[in-house]
């Protein structure tokens, strides 16, 4: 045995070896930029003879997108709210409130847990007042706002499509294969594509829809011009892309529950409702509850297809976060872009890490796994 | 009633009632048709003259219009260098990318599927604490960065000699592989800017590196988290058997373990590749000219001469064309593969 | 399977006081063994009871958490797997299904650098011994089981490992083919003369096998011994039930004025002093069914069972069970009275509370 070979060599430091090539590359191209990032945000970047300088301006740029001059573009204009929204907030305050005591009263809560509930309780509430402030009358929806909405609207929609073909997919119909092969095809598109697919489909002149626009008296509307309709144009492009992935995870998820159950409760004479909600929705829950985080995870960082299709417009009107970011590096806003970035990164953050404490573990504990 | 009856009722369970049959194909077939449209409409698109598209819908080439290769011709001749340039510059980045993400991606998620790691708090701190000083050194000490890096690194070697044996709590495997993949939460806009300031100053702006190692890192989590489950679902004995042959670690990596995943690693490569492929803000960042990618090139059209949908239906084909031929040849690791690691969650 | 083969050379295995534990579990505790060269040794329990790791320890592929292993001259407690000159066969046979059989059984040489010729003799030469020269070139997943079963022995074989460390071998395979393998398992080592160490839960196989056996229970070694040994003079209660099929009855009683009495029994034991607690042990093939006058046992019969070559009679003394194996003309009807006598130079008593014999 010669103890000297590369092999050997590399067997006694076998387990760093393995690790360490990705630990680093996540350290510098990943902490790294994080930290600087960080440091960013706090800073007015200036170009200055010869290069550039950086001041550090504080809590500045944070300031200005919470409640400075920046607050139109970042969370919305704020208009008058009603009544019902009042009504409407008072009600899921109430009921967080319910939650929260139901937590305290379990008995078994920790300094963590207990911090992390006011978090994302106080999060979803300032939320909630937020969204009822920029729709309600005169308000504006900001980018902040707006990538909300995308993110909800998108992944809502996604997950019941694809939850609705794929369980139209595991009744026995011919042509499987065929629709799993095509339903599976939007997802190859690049997203750069779909936008400018989604601009010609939906062109009211010139577009293949036109003669049913045509019928119905709405050949002059522009959607381009209106900001919900944009911004619902953005979320159907999205959703055609990535409701194949919700289809196929959650197919496969269907298929792989044992058969015997469903035929159980067929003898039992339970209905095709009565089975989906009592035997499939359970088992397939925590799969759902992954691929939702999965989706959400990505969906806070829609860029591509706003920044093609609208172009941010009308206005600010379709700007996603990402897109803000990106178009204040572009005006030389170095500090106000990080202070963007990471407002998206503490948002998407608090809310996955609550979604996956609040409903994936959930999902997955009344399941028993 | 009879009629009704049967419109209701199947007469065997593995068949639907006509009533179902209804309910169940017309959701399908709208889905397929929602999917199949918009990429038809791009096809017929490619094939059009401008005059018409700018005279109002038309929907079946050689009844409504007369199709024509012009728009092609423009692409790949008449602009020849300037496609093939971002479509190569595509190709490279994303298959070098999706390379080196699932090289070592997978090595760490065998490593964490296989082997114990129990590194201290402490020491992982100290590692930090003496990069940030390298990156301080650097950045306001003037300190090459070269220097600086091998400075903090003896820093951080001295230090843990002194205080290693103090540092009580450690750290486990699922603690690493819960640090790996949440770097997957992080939006890529938090990182592009210092990312393209590092750049900068290494002089890798506009570079296929500076891509490559990017999207590596991007993809990096996805690769690890996948295979880190296929990695867990293949039996040890296989692994140990080898070992007592007298198999090195790196070796039974290779020969035994990868061969056993074959079907997790195609389907993780997929994924990466597609994403690698389709990426746009980094590109938008990282790129102007000479490492152009194609998503770029695509979204480009619009600004310089408004909307000439032909060009851009030609440009979109020929992006989505290599991955649905890569897709329809990979297929049976797809299915086998991709769903696993989703499945478990 | 051919004779002239070169026997290999062989070296001891030396377990000194080997220990366990995964967290708060213990799963072996203070192992001392020692396997002779070219002995043939199983490690025989249940499910859990630690033979297996204690295998895995020999191989190196777990380090023990007390104790040394000692392979031939040498301290291996420390080495790696591929240092330590051992052969294992699992009991998923883990061959590699993306290698031919030719590739998985060239393995261990091919990373050992062997030059290419003389692996392919080797290979060519092994596959001969274990009748798998047909089928070289094929992948696992067209082999049956027997067959898998041999490509795993060969790839040990092949090395010619001063140990071989099997983890139940046998297990996979059915009924018929396994008591084929058994023999030819036998024969094999015979004839390489390997020191062996075997585990397995099989009773029969170990008997069978063996040149000695290590019977484990919870973690720790109950008798190690030849397997007649092993039959005839239990160490304890455990080893005297575990071993035999159908398995030692056992009856709950007392020692008192020359005789172990339990209701419904009186069995002579003039040389054994007072006790309270006993339980005396003896093997279905050592009680007799007698007439009714002179029984040490008398109770009601429970259950008539027909092998074939015996006839197993189950009879309820007292409360307690009796299984006898009796000729297989015997007949009675259910609820018959009937009287045993056993065998009084077979029986065994053990201490009821510990479970140690009462010599």
């Amino acid at each position: 045995m010669k103890p000297s070979s590369l092999g050997d060599v590399f067997d006694r430091q076998a387990r760093a070896a393995f690790v360490l090539p990705s630990v680093l590359i996540i350290l510098a191209f990943s902490i790294f930029p994080l930290l600087v990032s960080a440091y960013l945000s706090l800073v007015r970047f200036q170009i200055a003879p010869g290069g550039y300088t950086l001041h550090f301006v504080g809590w500045s740029n944070y300031r200005k997108l919470l409640f400075g001059s920046e607050q139109f573009h970042f969370l919305g204009t704020f208009g008058e709210v009603g009544a019902l929204e009042w009504t409407l907030i008072g009600a899921a305050a109430l009921w967080l409130l319910a939650a929260f005591v139901r937590y305290l009263r379990g008995g078994a809560w920790s300094l963590a847990g207990l911090a992390g509930r006011l978090l994302a309780t106080a999060g979803l509430l300032a939320v909630a007042v937020l969204c009822a402030y920029t729709t309600g009358g005169a308000g504006r929806l900001g980018s902040f706002t707006v990538t909300l909405f995308y993110v909800t609207a998108g992944v809502a929609a996604q997950f019941l499509i694809g939850l609705g073909l794929a369980y139209l997919c595991t009744l026995p119909v011919r042509g499987r294969w065929f629709f799993r092969m095509v339903f599976f095809l939007p997802l190859m598109v690049t997203p750069v594509g779909i936008a400018y697919m989604f601009r010609m489909i939906a062109d009211t002149t010139v577009g293949p829809l036109a003669p049913v626009w045509n019928a119905v008296g709405l050949r002059q509307i522009s959607w381009a011009a209106d900001p919900w309709l944009a911004r619902i144009v953005v979320v159907i492009g999205d959703t055609w892309q990535w409701v194949p992935f919700m289809f196929i995870v959650l197919l496969a998820a269907l298929e792989s529950q044992p058969r015997d159950q469903i035929e159980a409760a067929q003898l039992d004479g339970a209905g095709g409702w009565r089975i989906f909600r009592d035997i499939t929705w359970p088992s397939i829950a925590p799969v759902a509850a992954s691929v939702v985080l999965i989706r959400l995870i990505e969906a806070f960082k829609i860029v591509d297809l706003p920044n093609v299709l609208t172009n941010g417009g009308p206005g600010i009107a379709t700007e996603s976060m990402t897109l803000h970011s990106f178009i204040a590096w572009r005006t030389l806003d170095l500090g106000g872009s990080a202070a963007v970035a990471y407002m998206l990164f503490f948002a998407s953050t608090i809310c996955c890490v609550s979604f996956f404490h609040f409903v994936v573990r959930a999902a997955r504990r009344a399941q028993g796994a | 009633m009879k009629p009704l009856r049967r419109l209701l009722a199947a007469r065997r369970l593995d068949e639907l009632a006509p009533a179902q049959k209804f309910v169940v194909y017309a959701p399908l077939l709208a889905w397929t048709a929602i999917v199949l449209f918009p990429l038809y409409w791009v096809i017929v698109t490619s094939l059009k003259e401008p005059i018409d598209v700018a005279d109002g819908p038309y929907y079946i080439p050689f009844v409504d219009f007369r199709p024509s290769l012009h728009a092609w011709k423009y692409i790949f001749f008449d602009l020849g260098r300037d496609t093939l340039r971002p479509y190569l510059n595509s190709v490279i980045v994303s298959s070098a990318a999706t390379l080196v993400a699932v090289l070592i991606g997978a090595m760490a998620a065998y490593g964490l599927a296989r082997m114990e790691y129990r590194p201290s708090v402490g020491s992982v701190l100290l590692f930090v604490a003496a990069i940030a000083l390298a990156a301080l050194m650097s950045f306001w000490g003037g300190v090459d960065w070269r220097l600086a890096l091998l400075a903090g690194l003896a820093i951080f070697a001295i230090a843990l000699r002194m205080l290693g044996r103090r540092f009580r709590r450690r750290l486990a495997n699922h603690d690493i592989l819960f640090w790996v993949i949440s770097q997957r939460i992080l939006p890529p806009v938090v990182t592009a800017i210092p990312i393209y300031l590092m750049f900068k100053e290494l002089g890798l702006l506009d570079t296929h590196s500076a891509l490559i190692i990017t999207y590596a890192t991007v993809n990096l989590p996805i690769v690890v988290w996948l295979m880190y489950d296929f990695f867990c679902a293949v039996p040890r004995e296989l692994e140990e058997s080898a070992q007592i042959d007298g198999a090195s670690r790196l070796r039974i990596f290779f020969d035994v373990a990868l061969a056993l995943v074959r079907p997790g690693l195609v389907a993780t490569s997929l994924l990466v590749l597609i994403l690698c492929w389709n990426e746009y803000l980094l590109a938008l960042f990282l790129s102007t000219v000479e490492a152009q990618t194609m998503p770029l090139l695509v979204a480009a059209q619009n600004a310089t001469r408004g909307p000439q949908w032909w060009y851009m239906s030609v440009l979109i084909i020929i992006m989505i064309l290599p991955v649905i031929a890569l897709t329809l040849l990979l297929q049976r690791f797809i299915t086998k593969g991709l769903l696993v690691g989703a499945i478990k969650g | 399977m051919k004779e002239n083969a070169p026997r290999l050379l062989s070296k001891s295995v030396t377990l000194d006081g080997v220990g366990k534990s995964f967290g708060e579990v213990r799963v072996l505790r203070n192992l001392v063994l020692e396997a002779q060269p070219g002995e043939f040794l199983v490690l025989l329990g249940e499910s859990g009871c630690g033979k297996t790791t204690a295998l895995r320890i020999i191989a190196g592929l777990e380090t023990a958490s007390e104790g040394r292993v000692w392979i031939g001259e040498q301290d291996v407690t420390d080495r790696l797997p591929k240092e330590r000159d051992v052969a294992m066969v699992f009991q998923s046979y883990a061959l590699y299904p993306h290698k031919t059989v030719a590739q998985n059984i060239a393995y261990p040489l091919v990373v050992r650098r062997v030059p290419e010729a003389e692996v392919a003799a080797r290979v060519k030469e092994v596959a001969q011994s274990v009748q798998l020269g047909q089928l070289l070139e094929r992948y696992p997943r067209q082999l049956s089981g027997g067959q898998r079963q041999r490509v795993a022995l060969a790839r040990a074989i092949v090395r010619r490992p001063s140990v071989f460390l099997m983890d139940e071998p046998l297990s996979n395979l059915d009924a018929k083919l396994r008591g084929h393998m058994r023999a030819e398992l036998k024969h094999m080592q015979y004839r390489l003369g390997v020191t062996t160490i075997y585990v397995t839960h099989d009773q029969v196989e170990a008997m069978t096998l063996a040149h000695r056996v290590a019977l484990l229970d919870k973690g720790v070694l109950q008798q190690l011994d030849t397997p007649a040994r092993i039959y005839s003079d239990p160490a304890n209660l455990f080893v005297a039930g575990f071993i035999g099929s159908p398995p030692m009855n056992f009856l709950k009683g007392r020692l008192a004025d020359g005789a172990f009495e339990a209701p419904g029994v009186r069995v002579p034991a003039a040389d054994r002093s007072r006790q309270a607690r006993v339980v005396m042990g003896v093997r279905p093939e050592d009680c007799t069914l007698a007439d009714p006058a002179g029984g040490q046992l008398r109770g009601q019969v429970y259950s008539i069972e027909l092998i074939g070559d015996h006839t197993l009679v189950t009879v309820l003394v007292g409360e307690q069970e009796v299984v006898v194996k009796a000729a297989n003309t015997f007949e009675a009807r259910m609820g018959d009275t009937v009287a045993l006598r056993v065998n009084a130079g077979r029986v065994y008593f053990f201490d009821a509370d510990s479970g140690a014999r009462i010599r």
